[in-house]
């Protein structure tokens, strides 16, 4: 409750409702404002997949703060355990932000040549929600992680 | 738009992974905000599409949305096959690109 206060002390949380219509109150769902890429987590997950299951695995890693002082840039980090032969390689790594407007931060394609899987960034969250990997092996199978971020501050403005 | 490529470590063999880290300086509107002035929104502005090539080829493409954060940064590994040059071209959903190369340099 400390921080929805502190939030409408500084007049801002028409702005962060706007922003993040999912972790907006019933009242301010009227002032809502449509990102241009709109999607859901469902939908998103189905677009990647094409329906197929996602297997939770070890061998996505995760590395994001539990803590994000400011949602407005929170470093991830996503490697996946693999070999990145021509024969057996991580096609995409998918990165999602569970509960933002628009889920979809990146989607990267990788090749053999990169050596590794692994990709860096630094993200928006619009307050305390799941970063979700999603890695196309080449087999085409969908491993999948996920950590809790518990943002302070949302990523307004 | 300004970037900047940085390669890590400084020092590299060939056949080594080394870590890619790509900057562009970017406002990455997410078209859902506000002028505090106006109270019109801010049209959406964010990369959409970076891409990594050596010698031309492609080693990473990626497809981006506004959920990045202000003045982005990707890292990446690169397994490095040789001496050659790396470019990086980012596109924002205006159309505005840009190009960066930097070479590689294997010593040894």
């Amino acid at each position: 409750m400390e921080r929805r206060s502190f939030l409408k002390s500084f007049g801002t949380a028409a702005a962060c409702a706007a922003l993040l219509p999912h972790v907006a109150s019933a009242a301010d769902e009227a002032k809502k404002v449509v990102g241009p890429n709109e999607m859901n987590y469902e939908t998103a997950v189905a677009a990647i997949t094409g329906g197929k299951a996602l297997i939770p695995s070890a061998k996505v890693v995760i590395s994001a703060p539990e803590i994000a002082e400011n949602g407005a840039v929170v470093p991830v980090k996503i490697t996946v355990d693999s070999p990145m032969s021509d024969k057996e390689y991580v096609k995409a790594i998918h990165v999602l932000a569970s509960k933002n407007g628009n889920v979809r931060c990146a989607n990267i394609y990788l090749t053999p040549a990169n050596g590794e899987a692994s990709f860096g960034t630094r993200i928006k969250l619009g307050g305390t929600q799941d970063v979700v990997a999603i890695a196309q092996m080449s087999d085409g199978t969908f491993l999948t992680a996920k950590q809790n971020v518990k943002v302070t501050i949302g990523g307004c403005g | 738009m300004k970037t900047l490529i940085k390669i890590k470590p400084k020092d590299y063999k060939t056949g080594e992974v080394v870590k890619i880290d790509f900057m562009a300086m970017h406002p990455m509107e997410t078209g859902m905000r506000k002028d505090k002035d106006t109270g019109a929104i801010i049209p959406a502005n964010y990369i959409d599409e970076v891409k990594f090539l050596f010698n031309d080829t492609l080693i990473t493409k990626m497809v981006i949305w506004e959920s990045l954060s202000v003045n982005p940064l990707f890292t990446i590994s690169f397994k490095v096959p040789g001496a050659g040059t790396l470019k990086v071209i980012a596109k924002d959903n205006k159309g505005q690109s840009v190009e960066t190369s930097a070479p590689i340099t294997p010593k040894g």
